[in-house]
């Protein structure tokens, strides 16, 4: 296999890729010291480990990577050799520069990415939220950067194109896989917990149902279903219980005003959350309060 | 048309029913709502949102099915799970999340109330077992180890105590739920003061207890506008869940048994009469007045169950969970009864009755060479039901019964009754309505509506419609089996404690 690190601005292959600032298939023979120091990735970075095992440090966490494993990791985890350089084996990388990727979520990838915006910011979503960098026998993973490495350095007629494809197809599937892993089937009313309690932790997100459902890995539809049987509610419908549940432990601090309340508890305004809220429970936020 | 709701706060979901005044199910639906772990022995769940999500169901079935079909409400019963604790202060806000049946925390106090000589007198005078799960023990727990909450709480609730404050402003508390408190003194029916001393509490700091029949209680004037029903729905305080499933299952009097099996499991009788046990392996909780339900608990029903099906079912081609769960069944069916000797005991949750060891912990017993997958199977459900049958049978040395009823989700599963059946050697019966909480709930409206005339005319209008015959061969088997089940979970007591020790350390 050819062997190749090309990086933005010193190799003509990512010239007509400005999104693109890493890209490589690398061999590690011998250890070379601080040839892989801790440091934020910069981008979405995306390894897939081809051979060998590698000790790495994730956002102050140790993760052992073998063969067939993924890392993907946002702008700002920082990542690296646990001692500071590569180990013995082989891996291939790509680093991505999104136009926009903040870590509360919010991800613009640019002009090139056909993904829809809707999905952008699903992807967005899942990767700000994830405390697993580690996509574990992601096989499907090495298929793409193999047709990635073959479309860069073969220059045929539509590799452009190919190349914008090939990147939303790995972002697609690392991201999907991603959302899968610890959401088995096996185990709805635990997936069902997490969604809960991340949902808690980011009320004030205007979420919506893909966000949601691309969250516990599942389709829309088969998650609307789901949340219906199991919990009697739709997932917006479950979503604004939560929200009303929360604002009734808000109101009871008086130091806090029914706007701040609104839109801590993820309502676009106080006359959003009143008109909810009465619809509910029959009072005003404001009449709710004075009871107590 | 006149009809009657339900409204039951149990621990997974809120299940509101709608009963005509023949006691015939209208519709019903349902809300569920998550339990918080914070710690590996806490179990709690957040009040606002038990609260929205009956308010939310309640309104959507009130709109679908009823106003649109011209029902009128007439009155509205409530049930819950028992032994919840919630905190609220002089405005009646909640100081942090209830805490509920399942919570551990309070082993210690547990403990030293059962060194203590007035356990027995708290025991035998509150019909609650001592044991973390009971409010007392709770209570006490905040008392020793969250002062600042505990000096600022002005009530400590139920759920259904709390549901029914937001709904019509007043502390209340039935006898039934009340009768599981650990607090309350069900001879007298008043609150019980060794155990307000022991707590650290006066009896102020608890609701007003009423009868379960109590109808004194309307809706505040907001909720009538908002759910559209008239100001004059009276609301029957109701019971618990355990009771009004025993209730609901046609049972009142003696000689007769229920078995209770969703992901925890209970066997109960009822009578006049509490069944007083020296060795304190059964509570007596209050169905009503002069009615009491007696029996056992056990952590490990259905719930093991879906242990087994997570670790060890088949996956594979996208099947969902209650397919593997009946694949599992059928695997189970395929072996006779007794596992070829392979023997489960159940304690993952460590257990209650009738060992009441918080230690307690499961093992496969038996194991040789010739066994398959198929057998942990069927040994994995025997576990279970020779656990519901050692409650049974301790039972039985109290009372006679020669008829059990059946209900909860896995119980009422063919090859769960069919076993059931072999191992108590009795005719077991399948009612004919899908939830005795909210039938029994229903019945004991009816009853205070006069359309029964008590509550025995009541249970009577239970009918069964599908009747279990045990198979001798089978029952002897069981028998023997059973013998050495028993045996085991005595004889590994000191193992239990061991091994509970250092799995609580974290020793890996």
């Amino acid at each position: 296999m050819n062997q190749f690190i090309l990086y933005q601005g010193k190799s003509k292959e990512l010239a007509t890729f400005p999104y693109i600032s890493e890209f490589a298939n690398h061999k590690i023979q011998n250890i070379q010291l601080n040839s892989q120091e801790i440091k934020p990735s910069n981008g979405i970075r995306i390894c897939f480990i081809t051979e060998g095992k590698f000790d790495w440090i994730i956002d102050g966490q140790h993760h052992l990577l073998y063969p067939n494993d993924t890392s993907m990791t946002c702008p700002w985890q920082s990542m690296g050799g646990s001692k500071g350089f590569f180990d013995i084996g082989s891996l291939m990388w790509i680093i991505i520069k999104p136009k926009v990727f903040e870590p509360n979520g919010e991800l613009t990838l640019g002009d090139w990415s056909g993904i829809s915006e809707t999905d952008q910011r699903v992807i967005g979503k899942i990767l700000s939220l994830n405390k697993k960098p580690i996509l574990s026998r992601l096989k499907s993973c090495q298929q793409i950067f193999q047709n990635l490495e073959t479309e860069f350095f073969a220059k045929e007629m539509g590799y452009r194109t190919r190349i914008n494809h090939l990147i939303d197809e790995l972002l697609i599937t690392a991201t999907r896989h991603l959302s899968k892993q610890d959401n088995l089937r096996r185990d709805f009313p635990q997936t069902f917990l997490k969604l809960e309690q991340t949902l808690r932790e980011n009320l004030s997100d205007p979420w919506t149902v893909e966000e949601m459902a691309g969250l516990v890995g599942l389709g829309t539809t088969a998650f609307t279903e789901k949340v219906k049987a199991f919990s009697g509610f739709s997932p917006l419908n479950y979503l604004i219980n939560i929200r009303i549940s929360e604002a009734i432990k808000l109101l009871s601090r008086k130091d806090l005003s029914l706007t701040d309340i609104a839109l801590d508890t993820g309502f676009y305004s106080s006359q959003h959350f009143s008109s909810t809220f009465k619809k509910l429970t029959g009072y005003t936020p404001r009449e709710f309060r004075k009871m107590e | 048309m006149d009809c009657l709701l339900t409204i039951d706060v149990n621990t997974s979901a809120v299940k509101i029913h709608a009963f005509d005044m023949n006691g015939r199910v209208i519709c019903w639906k349902k809300g569920s709502y998550p339990t918080f772990h914070p710690q590996p022995d806490y179990s709690e769940q957040d009040p606002e949102q038990i609260f929205i999500t009956t308010l939310y169901i309640l309104k959507n079935l009130l709109n679908e099915h009823i106003h649109s079909k011209k029902y009128k409400v007439r009155t509205i019963c409530f049930s819950s799970s028992m032994h919840s604790v919630l905190p609220v202060d002089k405005s009646g806000n909640p100081l942090g999340n209830a805490i509920i049946w399942a919570d551990n925390r309070g082993v210690k106090e547990a403990d030293s109330l059962k060194s203590l000589p007035q356990s027995n007198g708290i025991f035998h005078t509150t019909g609650t077992p001592i044991h973390p799960m009971s409010p007392l023990i709770k209570i006490t727990w905040l008392k020793n180890h969250d002062q600042d909450r505990f000096a600022q709480t002005h009530k400590f609730i139920s759920l259904k105590e709390y549901i029914i404050k937001q709904l019509t402003g007043e502390y209340v508390i039935d006898h039934s739920v009340a009768s599981s408190t650990g607090l309350f003194d069900i001879h007298k029916l008043k609150w019980h003061q060794d155990s307000l001393d022991f707590a650290g509490i006066a009896a102020d700091k608890l609701s007003e207890p009423v009868d379960v029949f109590n109808n004194d209680l309307s809706l505040k004037k907001e909720y009538c506008i908002t759910l559209g029903l008239s100001p004059k729905t009276k609301i029957i305080i109701g019971a618990s869940d355990g009771c009004l499933a025993t209730l609901g299952a046609g049972i009142i009097s003696e000689g007769k048994a229920t078995i209770t099996i969703g992901s925890s499991g209970a066997v109960r009788v009822a009578g006049k009469e509490v069944l007083r046990d020296e060795k304190q392996r059964f509570f007596n909780y209050l169905l009503a007045e002069n009615y009491y339900v007696s029996g056992g608990p056990t952590n490990n029903g259905g719930v093991v169950f879906e242990w087994f099906a997570r670790q060890f079912g088949e996956f594979s081609e996208g099947l969902e969970f209650e397919e593997v769960l009946n694949d599992l069944f059928k695997e189970a069916s395929q072996v006779k009864a007794g596992a070829e000797g392979l023997l489960f005991l159940p304690y993952l949750l460590g257990e209650r009755a009738p060992l009441w060891n918080a230690n307690a912990r499961g093992m496969y017993f038996g194991l040789n060479i010739s066994h398959e997958r198929k057998h942990f199977v069927r040994a994995t459900l025997e576990g279970i039901l020779f656990e519901i049958y050692s409650i049974g049978k301790i039972l039985e040395t109290h009372r006679n019964f020669e008829d059990i009823y059946i209900n909860g989700a896995y119980a009422s599963l063919p090859l769960w009754t069919q076993i059931l059946t072999d191992m108590f050697g009795k005719t077991i019966h399948i009612n004919d309505n899908h939830d005795s909480v909210a039938n029994g709930a229903a019945l004991l409206a009816l009853t205070k509506l006069g359309v029964y005339a008590n509550l025995e005319a009541a249970a009577a209008t239970v009918k069964s419609v599908e009747t279990y015959h045990p198979k001798t061969q089978n029952h002897e088997t069981y028998m023997k089996y059973f013998k050495i089940f028993e045996r085991l979970s005595y004889k590994l007591s000191d193992e239990f404690e061991e091994i509970g020790l250092l799995q609580s350390r974290g020793v890996s």
